[in-house]
């Protein structure tokens, strides 16, 4: 994140996005700004407390400097300008979710309205199984300490936590996701034109799509193709068809869990999807990518898009990362980064599975909309741990099922 | 009329050693959501007053309070202080009529026995 910058970035409205009163939203801003103080004021602070101060007292007590991310988090959690960078983070997330939830409650009843109308005026499908068996590693704690976590309902039709996290997912992101939380799903579809010009994708499969913001872009990027997002957690896809509607894309939303989707054998041109893998659980992952190679037709695409796994960073970054694990709510984080991925792929048929950065796609912010012209300064950053989206890109990990 | 869930499941972690800090530290911070979001309401009543042609921030600089007015606010900055301090004279009256916490127990140890 560029020194000196100052963020202003604004969410771009649209019709199920919850609307705050006047003192809502300067709640909701404090979240944000409260976040960005934690990655720029706190963060700059823990490596140099570490080396200087932790780290020794640990070397005291133990005989031995600290040797790994284990090892290092046993040292920083007895410090107290840890204990206050991680307070304050988990704080912050906190103070986010109440924030959006006052607009949310204030709007309920007529929130599940308008996206139900808005869903019954699109083309493209919803589907909602009501004997869907959620599982277990979604629904065991609420993810990202969202209350009410993905699948969470409140009333018929609920689309609630959809709307939570629609918003409070801009707020965490501090408005880097760009205006329509889309920029996961856009960087990709850059990466894909810039490196395969010639691909004219027919079938493409989002999985994990949670409310749509990265389905949609391959619909703008793609649009002669049929475009479907999945998802485990129905109010999430009721929010996702109804935001879809609103912003006139035609894309569908089905009840599938990514392990077992229900598509036919080699019916894919391309299957992605974007900060799933790390939701799921050590026996999903593995199941997921087998089913990526059958439904996919034979040369299609997979592309999984997430942060990068523990054997490309330093300890202290490796214990950084992990803290997601410990104070917020992401049981699989951690272990996920020690998963083998292209071992995994190569298991599941994939014999050539490779990682590549996909830029962020924040130039394209700054063209569209006033607040975010300073968003050009973050594509260009070094990897920095605990930043959101560190290293101004995603990791993708691309293969290719064979012909 | 049904209420979005509030609470998220998991139990949360304790950041801090010290007994009640964390929740001290989050009640700080909820503090200062609420101030800085009286600050904006503030801001934007400034700016809403410019918007039919009063110049909020010159006509606050000139304004010039009544001695009633004067003695309103300190009236209320003394009893905002008393009431960020009401602990401190808790602690003093505890002092003057020696109550400590040796005494507290033994108090209820006597009553127990009748």
């Amino acid at each position: 994140m560029s020194v000196g910058m100052v963020n202003i970035f604004q969410q771009a409205d649209h019709p199920v996005l919850p609307k705050p009163t006047h003192d809502e939203r300067a709640r909701q801003e404090f979240a944000k700004a409260l976040k960005t103080f934690v990655q720029q004021g706190l963060l700059p602070g823990l490596g140099p407390v570490f080396e200087h101060r932790a780290a020794r007292a640990f070397a005291r007590t133990h005989g031995r400097p600290p040797a790994d991310r284990h090892d290092i988090r046993l040292a920083m959690t007895r410090d107290p300008y840890f204990q206050h960078y991680a307070a304050t983070n988990r704080i912050a997330q906190e103070l986010l979710w109440e924030s959006v939830l006052d607009s949310i409650e204030r709007d309920l009843p007529a929130l599940n309205a308008r996206a139900a109308a808005l869903s019954a005026s699109a083309r493209a499908p919803l589907e909602i199984d009501p004997s869907f068996e959620t599982p277990r590693y979604v629904t065991a704690i609420d993810i990202h300490c969202m209350p009410g976590g993905y699948a969470g309902e409140v009333a018929p039709g609920d689309v609630s936590t959809g709307a939570l996290y629609d918003r409070g997912v801009y707020l965490y992101a501090m408005g880097y996701m760009g205006p329509f939380n889309d920029d996961m799903g856009r960087s990709v579809v850059n990466w894909l034109k810039r490196h395969m010009p010639d691909l004219r994708p027919a079938r493409i499969l989002d999985m994990g799509c949670t409310v749509g913001h990265s389905t949609l872009p391959y619909k703008e990027g793609f649009p002669e193709a049929e475009v479907i997002g999945i998802d485990v957690a129905a109010p999430q896809l009721r929010y996702a068809h109804a935001r879809a509607a609103g912003l006139g894309l035609e894309v569908g939303f089905l009840q599938r869990n990514a392990e077992a989707t229900g598509f036919p054998d080699n019916h894919f041109d391309l299957v992605v999807s974007h900060i799933l893998l790390h939701e799921t659980s050590g026996k999903a992952m593995p199941r997921i990518f087998r089913e990526c190679f059958r439904i996919l037709k034979p040369g299609g695409l997979m592309i999984h898009a997430d942060l990068p796994p523990f054997d490309r960073m330093d300890p202290f970054a490796q214990f950084i990362l992990d803290n997601e694990t410990w104070y917020n709510n992401e049981p699989f984080w951690g272990a996920m980064r020690e998963l083998d991925q292209i071992a995994l792929a190569r298991d599941a048929g994939f014999p050539d599975a490779r990682f590549d950065t996909a830029p962020m796609a924040v130039m394209e912010f700054a063209a569209g909309a006033a607040d975010y012209a300073d968003a050009a300064a973050v594509a260009e950053r070094e990897f920095t741990a605990g930043e959101y989206a560190p290293g101004g890109g995603w990791e993708i990990l691309i293969a290719r099922k064979p012909a | 009329m049904p209420q979005p869930i509030r609470d998220a499941r998991g139990k949360r972690p304790a950041f801090y050693e010290a007994q009640g800090l964390d929740q001290a530290m989050s009640m700080i911070l909820v503090l200062a959501s609420e101030f800085a979001t009286l600050r904006e309401r503030v801001d934007t009543l400034e700016r809403v007053l410019e918007q039919h042609g009063i110049e909020a921030e010159a006509a606050i600089e000139a304004y010039q309070p009544a001695p009633e007015v004067l003695k309103q606010r300190e009236l209320w900055r003394q009893a905002f202080l008393r009431r960020l301090y009401y602990l401190a004279r808790k602690d003093a009256a505890d002092a003057v009529r020696g109550d400590t916490e040796a005494r507290f127990r033994e108090t209820i140890e006597t009553i127990a026995r009748g």
